[in-house]
């Protein structure tokens, strides 16, 4: 928060465009919160208190059932196997399935010929509906597009026979040339991916003869014209990020099967069920109403399981077989066939005066998307407006993308969705501004940097990608006081050796908190006669504790004791309609969704507290299990009420609550990174000492859970600095198909986290709350890379950071 | 072919092929806290004791496990009454899909069993090969050292060393 006796050096507005009087009306600072929304913590119950996972005690025990555990329910279970292409481009001309039909214990063979095989295209994106992304896919391919794209699929007993017959499966092809630079794919002499009748949905900016899927691009202000100034210098600079792979440790996992009604259910791994159900029923022709799709524990998803990745499988198999089927991805297909981060080259630009007031910010992303375009637009979206924004302060900003296509495995949504690449080369870039101005990168920063009471207009920039906004909370002050003080900004010690070099860091980085305008969570609380509940969410819960999230909140609202609600979440068929666990939204969305809906309930109760109390509603509260009067100290159990409305001789009643919830706001986050380095000034070898994060996440509502979503973000994001991520020898074959090879830091090659939470309140949210798990993703990218040009004087720019990188700089400069 | 187990200190006979890796023939007896994240001996999920030793089951054949005595996680604790290691685990907030969890916790006993007081590089050394998508390993290498205090070898020596005494933990942090 500013302190308003310590004005910013230029009092934070020197460079502010007046802004459009009705733009206020529209976002007013004052937010019109509920009296029960902001809680002192004193005053906290089950809010912003460490309790423990619902769900713990059946995690380490391993009692929790992940869908590969429901094997066991199913006697005649067949497994699946899918066949891939092995070419990068190319028609698929025949596939010799007789030896595999044939083989006891196989019961279907598909290829993109056969009746269970859909024609109809799709996206594989579990995204709003009509989705942002264009329907390129097929269940199974006749025309490929990657090593990797599928094109037949088995079932059978047992996984070796389900592997032998897939192995005897013979495929011939024409093959077509292919591409894999996504530069090179961006031009008309390039190998076509997709004619334009390949495609339905299509996406804006799409120019299919360049390979383009979309284009996008937004401005505020005049930012040529700020370029052209005579008083402005202007810098440049440009960064490339790895492709990252998810790697949840459970692999993509879905289990198809017909009930005893003959509805056609799916267990899956996912984060989007009531998506998967939308698009099942759109490529099967199926209606909505007799799919399934229910989530049991989920091993991580990530982004990766934001997306229809392998349910149509399963689901095709067992109309064939007539029997339940489940897909379990190796490891290698993990790789190779479901879905990475976009790698891309953003080049940033800034327009500044010599005393440092930035005028204008352009940014630019080339975006491999990949063979198929699910995600690829809103991602390339996010480069810009998830990361711009925090110079909310600087009047002309300009961001493009073009996205393309190349032979190479389909990217999609990943935890930061497009922001780590933005943050990569916004925070990069100032940082050499800074040092090119010789100012302190801190104060430069805070010259241009969001604070409370701040339009955004940069969110809104891209149109549906974003919206405008108004800041109403920002931690971003204490987030790098709090940092400094952790990593020791001003008391860094040199090391002895004359050779090495430490440093020190930092970069900035804001998200945001669900889609604004474009999202929905519900939720349903029904109380027992014995005074418990049963809390219905279609929030999903990934692993990151959001049905424990969940419990808090109701707990909180209910005055009960967090064991006394049980819940049932992501489960199509039981749970209210849910856009899913993506954009960091769930505690956000379907959160205020169960803060609603148990203030329906606590109404209810209230009521029946009265009849037996026999005092006037207004009077009495909720708390410690009970309905107390704030008068009089009277109370009854909720175990009473409970059986009073079930059991009552005048008067009976369910007592249910329903909440649902969606929002224009979607208010950001932010982060301060700090890393501190030592560099071998002879190898260029380096060791990160430490991480530092510190993040303003609004009112945590476990603290516990939040720190450890921040670190295990921050991890992620680590790695992207430091790892190669997925790479591809000349014939776009994945040249990392198991753990070994897609060389991540382990326990024993990770520096210290130190994940520090700001608590700031966010009126928009329930009890204060924004996102949390997103942000510390986007970050040590820059900052590492700032860390080691603060140590040795070299600038690293393409991801990943290496000492043969360092060194090389290093002896370029000599 | 018949082979002998002892799992969780019960004897079994399983009905498997000489080479089926060890980790699906427990899975198929029902062990499914055994976990399976690679095509085999990379990730670490699957380990379980055998004859005290944290191995990969995918990686062993049921063949070499014959006549041996296994330790799955199912073996340690129960929900209601969780070994200290597993208390540590909820209590430091270390378990977020859970998926990695219990080979975690029997990669745990075996270094606690070896060396009861490790310190954090040991600790780090002993997880390498347990992989963590989740975590960032900082809140299970603070579980496992806070472990180390509550154990001595096999023995519970704090107070709170087993039992699921109260939904809230209190790691004694303070958050603001
Ligand atoms: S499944 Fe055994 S180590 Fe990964
Ligand atoms: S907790 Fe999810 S992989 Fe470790």
């Amino acid at each position: 928060m500013t302190d308003p006796d310590n004005p910013k050096p230029d009092g934070g507005t020197a460079s502010q465009p007046e802004q459009d009087p009705s733009a206020f009306e529209d976002h007013p600072l004052e937010w019109d919160e509920s009296e029960n929304n902001n809680l002192a913590p004193d005053e906290r119950a089950s809010i912003s208190l460490p309790a423990e996972k619902d769900d713990d005690p059946k995690l380490v025990t391993g009692q929790a059932k992940y869908t590969a555990d429901y094997e066991k329910k199913f006697p005649d279970l067949a497994h699946a196997r899918v066949v891939r292409s092995e070419i990068p481009h190319g028609k698929v001309t025949t596939v010799e399935t007789s030896e595999a039909e044939e083989m006891d214990g196989v019961h279907a063979v598909l290829t993109p010929w056969s009746e269970e095989i859909p024609d109809a295209k799709y996206t594989s994106a579990g995204q709003s509906y009509p989705e942002p992304s264009p329907w390129d896919m097929n269940v199974l391919n006749e025309h490929v597009r990657y090593v990797g794209d599928p094109i037949a699929a088995i079932a059978a007993d047992d996984v070796e026979t389900a592997r032998a017959a897939a192995d005897s499966i013979e495929i011939e092809y024409e093959a077509d040339d292919y591409v894999l630079d996504p530069e090179e794919a961006y031009s008309t002499d390039a190998p076509q991916l997709f004619a334009e009748d390949d495609v339905e949905n299509k996406i804006v900016g799409h120019d299919y003869d360049r390979n383009r899927m979309a284009q996008i691009e937004g401005e505020i202000g005049e930012t040529v014209a700020a370029f052209e100034r005579d008083d402005v210098h202007v810098h440049e600079s440009e960064w490339e990020t790895i492709r990252q792979s998810h790697a949840q440790i459970e692999k993509h996992t879905s289990l198809a099967y017909a009930d005893e009604d003959d509805r056609h259910v799916l267990i899956t791994s996912t984060q989007v069920p009531n998506h998967t159900r939308r698009q099942l029923a759109h490529l099967f022709d199926i209606p909505i109403r007799d799919i399934r799709v229910s989530k049991p524990r989920v091993g991580g998803g990530f982004g990766g399981k934001q997306a229809m990745v392998v349910e149509p499988i399963p689901l095709a198999l067992s109309l064939a077989a007539d029997r339940p089927v489940l897909y379990e991805a190796t490891r290698e297909e993990e790789f190779h066939a479901m879905r990475s981060r976009h790698p891309m080259k953003v080049r940033a630009r800034t327009a500044v005066t010599e005393d440092g007031a930035i005028e204008a910010i352009d940014l630019y992303a080339l975006s491999n998307t990949g063979a198929y375009g699910s995600h690829g637009m809103t991602v390339a979206g996010n480069v810009g407006s998830k990361p711009m924004p925090l110079y909310s302060k600087v009047p002309n900003a300009r961001f493009k993308a073009d996205i393309v296509h190349t032979n190479t495995p389909q990217t999609g949504a990943m935890r930061g969705y497009g922001a780590p690449q933005g943050t990569l080369a916004l925070e990069g870039h100032l940082d050499e501004v800074a040092r090119d101005l010789d100012l302190d990168p801190v104060e430069f920063r805070q010259q241009h940097y969001m604070e409370v009471g701040d339009l955004d207009e940069i969110a809104g920039m891209m149109g549906g990608e974003g919206a405008e906004r108004r800041i109403r909370s920002c931690g971003l002050d204490e987030c790098i006081e709090r940092g400094m003080e952790a990593i020791g900004w001003d008391s860094l010690e040199q090391p002895d050796e004359d050779h090495l070099h430490r440093g020190i860091g930092m970069a900035l980085s804001a998200q945001g908190t669900g889609v604004a305008g474009d999202e929905l969570g519900a939720a349903q609380l029904m109380m027992n006669e014995d005074g418990s509940f049963h809390l219905h969410v279609g929030g999903v819960d990934i692993g990151t504790g959001a049905d424990t999230a969940f419990i808090q909140i109701a707990a909180e609202v209910l005055g009960c004791d967090e064991k006394d609600i049980v819940i049932k979440s992501s489960d199509t068929d039981v749970t209210p309609f849910d856009y899913g666990a993506y954009a960091s939204s769930t505690t956000y969305i379907s959160g205020t969704a169960v803060k609603k809906a148990a203030e329906d309930a606590r109404e209810r109760i209230l009521y029946w507290g009265s009849k037996l109390l026999d005092e006037p509603e207004a009077t009495l509260e909720t708390g410690d299990g009970a309905v107390y009067s704030e008068e009089t100290g009277a109370s009854v159990d909720l175990e009473e009420i409970g059986y009073e409305a079930a059991y009552g001789h005048e008067e009976r009643e369910h007592i249910l609550g329903k909440g649902t919830h969606c929002t224009e706001e979607s208010p950001p986050p932010f982060a301060a990174q700090f890393v501190d380095v030592t560099v071998n000034e002879e190898t260029g070898e380096f060791d990160v000492n430490k991480l530092v994060v510190a993040v303003d996440c609004g009112v945590a509502i476990n603290p516990g859970m939040a720190e450890g979503q921040v670190e295990g973000a921050n991890h992620m994001s680590y790695e992207m600095a430091v790892s190669e991520g997925i790479t591809f020898d000349d014939e776009g074959r994945p040249e990392v198909t198991d753990f070994n090879e897609y060389d991540w830091p382990t326990a024993a090659e990770t520096p210290t986290i130190e994940s520090i939470l700001i608590e700031t309140h966010e009126p928009t949210g329930p009890f204060g709350a924004k996102s949390v798990a997103e942000v510390p993703t986007n970050t040590v990218p820059p900052a590492l890379s700032n860390a080691i040009r603060e140590a040795v004087g070299v600038r690293i720019t393409d991801m990943p950071i290496t000492a043969e990188k360092i060194e090389s700089e290093l002896e370029n400069g000599d | 072919m018949q082979f002998g187990l002892t799992i969780n200190g019960e004897s079994t006979e399983v009905d498997a092929a000489p080479d089926d890796d060890l980790a699906s023939v427990l899975r198929s007896e029902g062990y499914t806290g055994v976990k399976c994240g690679c095509d085999g001996g990379v990730c670490g999920a699957s380990k379980v004791l055998i004859e005290g030793e944290a191995l990969m089951a995918c990686g062993t054949t049921v063949e070499e496990a014959d006549g041996t005595s296994i330790v799955t996680i199912e073996g340690l604790g129960t929900q209601e009454d969780l070994h200290p290691i597993q208390r540590a685990f909820v209590d430091h907030f270390a378990v977020q899909c859970g998926f990695c969890i219990p080979g975690m916790i029997i990669q745990t006993k075996e270094l606690l069993e070896e060396n009861p007081n490790p310190s954090e590089a040991e600790v780090r050394e002993a997880i390498d090969d347990n992989l963590c998508r989740c975590t960032g390993y900082q809140k299970p290498v603070e579980a496992i050292l806070d472990a180390a205090e509550r154990t001595n070898g096999d023995e519970a020596v704090a107070a709170d060393g087993g039992t699921l005494s109260d939904r809230r933990t209190n790691t004694g942090e303070t958050h603001d």
